[in-house]
């Protein structure tokens, strides 16, 4: 992370370099083996582990992050919810880097109420044809592999299509406020033919796969802001001390000193709240409610931290790339993976049930 | 081909704090492996792989010194030998003397790889001094080393030259930075490093009768800057011509 990404960080961002070089070296390091079993080539270790390094690669490029916890929970949704054979076939290469996948969920009218999805799969003989688009997608035209949910007859399923396909094509590179090292974009099937064996799991059970992945991936994007939020609180409190006014250093005045105070409270308020949810999910317990959690506090903090990132900083806050860009990184994720106001929906229903 | 590696485990130099009066806080300092013993791990990974045979770190370090060898483990090293002895009890004479039992007691090995110093003291004694317990040559500051047979060609970085010379096995070489880029170890490797073998010896085992020597040192200061902070002010015209002058005043630009 330091070597390879840290360096090239505000170059991902002003579109100078390109990601795709050191997510590999990334992926080849064992970062996505973390929370797998060793039969599949995985480390074996907690996901609390995996949760954590996600933080420590948040405060070397949050993009480089999105990307490959995009390409981690298509993992952890094979792992979860494929055969075994899909998972022998597919598990290892994506685990060592060697494959790149991406997860196509959200439509471009719809995201969070996934029954409303128009990708539809029609089975003809032993394929199945997928058509309609999907949008927002990260890892978009750069993945070998697309986790695809369409609807069958049945309801919403979850598909496998390796690229390329003949009808599989890509929409152009959205322009993005922040996350701009990471590519988006809308992902088109057309007459897009996949055998029978890349159904993964059962017809119908598409919604409740998603749903499931995404409960995990929340708490990942969780642990992502908590780095977000603390490169920026490390840039501030670097900048607080060496810069001087009225004579004396920032880091003095006591309403530098309470945003310092804040800005540390609450990142690590939101490290306990996603290492929380983590342990949760490492027992079994159901932990949906405690990973919305963790997403909504952390995406909210780390919005809060990297405002008070650019105030501390004042004009060199709005004009420097390298500072605001960690406020403009954040600003996707209280919207992806489900928004604040979907998850509170999802943590009140939660909780309302458990209380009666 | 078998191959001993010493590795140090040594003050983290970028992490070193000093007081206000210059003086370094060494105690309870961040520590890693000796940055140039990366290149030395590195060099002899690679003579293995061109020709079979078998990676060896020697390290003399307390219980501490098993973080750096566990990293050399992980970048790829068959096995280690850590010589039990705090480091601030032995000089570089002590320390040499050590390292060399260890490799006796343990060889014959083909190679010896060293880094050209420490990355903390940087004195650059023991491997030559190695050479000389070891009644082995001795080939420093190699930037390229390359194995034919029983004989290596190597490289040496001098001040203003590059010496090439050959020498049959065994050697005692010692390498700068510029040799080769260190690996990063995956996350497998790191996992696996702790199941490598490790032998842990005395000092007394290897040396019966050995005394600790502590080196004297009679002071350690950070290293000032200088700087003559000296101002030219007026128009650019003026001044740039009073820059130059007082630039090459200085020797840094020819007159």
């Amino acid at each position: 992370m330091e070597k390879e990404i840290l360096p090239i960080s505000p170059k991902l961002d002003r579109g100078e370099a390109k990601i795709a070089g050191p997510r590999k070296a990334l992926l080849e390091q064992g970062m996505c083996q973390i929370p797998f079993p060793e039969e599949y080539g995985g480390l074996g270790l907690p996901f609390s582990v995996y949760a954590n390094a996600v933080e420590m690669l948040g405060t070397a490029d949050a993009s480089t992050c999105l990307s490959v916890e995009i390409h981690n929970a298509v993992a952890e949704g094979l792992h979860r919810f494929a055969s075994e054979g899909q998972k022998k076939e597919f598990l290892p290469a994506l685990l060592t880097g060697k494959s790149l996948a991406s997860f196509t969920l959200t439509e471009p009218a719809s995201g969070s109420d996934a029954g409303t999805m128009a990708t539809t799969a029609e089975k003809k003989g032993g394929e199945y044809s997928i058509n309609g688009s999907k949008m927002f997608i990260t890892n978009a035209g750069e993945a070998d592999l697309y986790m695809v949910f369409a609807k069958t007859r049945k309801g919403p399923s979850c598909f496998l299509v390796e690229a390329p396909n003949p009808g599989l094509s890509f929409g152009g590179d959205l322009s993005k406020l922040g996350m701009r090292g990471s590519r988006t974009s809308e992902v088109i099937f057309s007459d897009c033919r996949v055998p029978e064996g890349n159904l993964v799991g059962e017809e119908g059970k598409g919604a409740d796969y998603a749903k499931e992945i995404l409960h995990g991936a929340r708490i990942i994007v969780a642990a992502l802001n908590v780095g977000i939020a603390q490169i920026a609180y490390e840039k501030s409190v670097s900048y607080a001390r060496q810069r001087r006014a009225f004579g004396k250093s920032i880091s003095e005045f006591q309403l530098i000193r309470e945003k310092i105070a804040d800005m540390k409270t609450e990142i690590d308020a939101a490290r306990l709240l996603y290492f929380y949810a983590s342990r949760i999910k490492e027992s079994g317990a159901d932990y949906s409610s405690e990973a919305s959690q963790a997403k909504v506090f952390s995406t909210e903090m780390s919005l809060r931290v990297c405002d008070s990132a650019i105030q501390i900083h004042g004009g060199y806050g709005y004009t420097t790339d390298e500072l605001h860009r960690h406020w403009r990184d954040a600003r996707l994720l209280t919207i992806g993976e489900g928004t604040s106001e979907v998850l509170r929906m999802l943590i009140a229903r939660r909780e309302l049930a458990r209380s009666q | 081909m078998k191959i001993a590696v010493c590795v140090k485990h040594a003050v983290d130099e970028a992490e070193l704090k000093v007081d206000s009066a210059g003086n370094p806080l060494l105690k309870g300092a961040a520590t890693k492996m000796s940055t140039f013993d990366k290149n030395a791990v590195e060099e002899a990974l690679r003579l293995k792989a061109s020709q079979t045979g078998e990676v060896v770190i020697i390290t003399l370090g307390t219980t501490e010194a098993k973080k750096s060898m566990k990293e050399a483990l992980a970048m790829g090293a068959d096995r280690g030998v850590l010589i039990n002895a705090d480091p601030m009890a032995a000089d570089t004479s002590r320390t040499a003397q050590l390292l060399a039992a260890a490799i006796k007691k343990g060889g014959p090995y083909d190679v010896v790889l060293c880094a050209e110093g420490s990355s903390d003291n940087y004195s650059g004694l023991v491997p030559p001094m190695l050479g000389e317990y070891l009644g082995l040559p001795y080939v420093g500051y190699a930037k390229k080393l390359e194995v034919s047979g029983q004989s290596a060609r190597v490289e040496r970085a001098l001040e203003d030259s590059v010496e090439i010379v050959e020498a049959q096995f065994p050697i005692v070489v010692s390498v700068v930075s510029e040799i080769n880029e260190p690996r990063y170890p995956t996350l497998i490797q790191i996992m696996q490093a702790g199941k490598k073998p490790l032998e842990e010896l005395s000092p007394e085992t290897l040396i019966p009768g050995i005394k600790p020597a502590a080196p004297l040192v009679t002071g350690m200061k950070a290293q000032a800057m200088a700087r003559k902070k000296v101002v030219f002010e007026g128009p650019p015209e003026e001044t740039s011509k009073k820059l130059l002058d007082a630039l090459a005043s200085e020797g840094v630009l020819p007159r």
